[in-house]
């Protein structure tokens, strides 16, 4: 299996929006400031529909808010 | 900190300031013989004050912040709540094979009851703190 994880750069675009808040992007995608704050950190993955709306929310596709970092495994 | 670990932090609080203490007591004086009036009163009034800690607690932590304990459980919230939950269930199942499969052959009346009660508390202080976890380490 390829092992990687996801990345953002959702406080870049935060900033790049005005500076807007956790608070306002969570309650513009339905989710609570802690969810946001989770995502933002990388500790919780967030389902397709929301990241599908923080992409809306900053007007970017989905790979601008999103990436998939693979790391170099060795083995079958 | 977030208004469900609040709430899952009273709800840990409860049972330790109440079946803590019943559960100390009753390993004391393991009562046998059914019925049992005074073992009854002490499972009385450990539920009871349970349920008033509980009940005035979120009173409290719903005036202190009414915007948070209006708001629905987003999808995070839901994911912590099916990970304790299912954390729980192996926890009471387990419990509920010992009491309701084993404990029938070697134990009777009250030794049961408290074993079964036990296995309850156990799994809901597991559930509680698998949220309260989870919600620390922002998972």
């Amino acid at each position: 299996m390829m092992e990687g994880s996801i990345s953002n750069r959702i406080r870049v675009l935060r900033f790049l929006n005005g500076e807007m808040s956790q608070a306002e992007l969570g309650q513009r995608i339905g989710v609570t400031r802690q969810t946001i704050a989770a995502i933002e950190a990388g500790k919780y993955s967030p389902s397709l529909e929301a990241a599908f709306r923080i992409a809306q929310v900053f007007n970017v596709p989905l790979a601008e808010v999103f990436q998939w970092d693979t790391k170099a495994t060795q083995g079958a | 900190m977030p208004y469900r670990e609040k709430t899952a932090w009273l709800s840990l609080i409860a049972m330790a300031v109440t079946f803590g203490p019943y559960f100390t007591i009753t390993a004391n004086s393991m009562p046998e013989a059914l019925p049992n009036l005074r073992q009854f009163g002490l499972f009385a009034i450990a539920a009871m004050v349970q349920m008033l800690i509980l009940g005035m607690g979120h009173l409290y932590l719903g005036r202190r912040s009414p915007q948070d304990a209006r708001t629905p459980p987003d999808e995070r919230d839901r994911t912590i709540m099916r990970r304790s939950i299912s954390s729980a269930y192996y926890v009471l199942i387990v419990g509920m094979i010992l009491v309701g499969c084993v404990m029938p052959f070697r134990s009777s009346g009250w030794t049961i009851i408290n074993a079964a009660l036990f296995m309850i508390v156990a799994a809901e202080v597991v559930h509680y703190s698998v949220v309260v976890f989870s919600y620390r380490r922002q998972a």
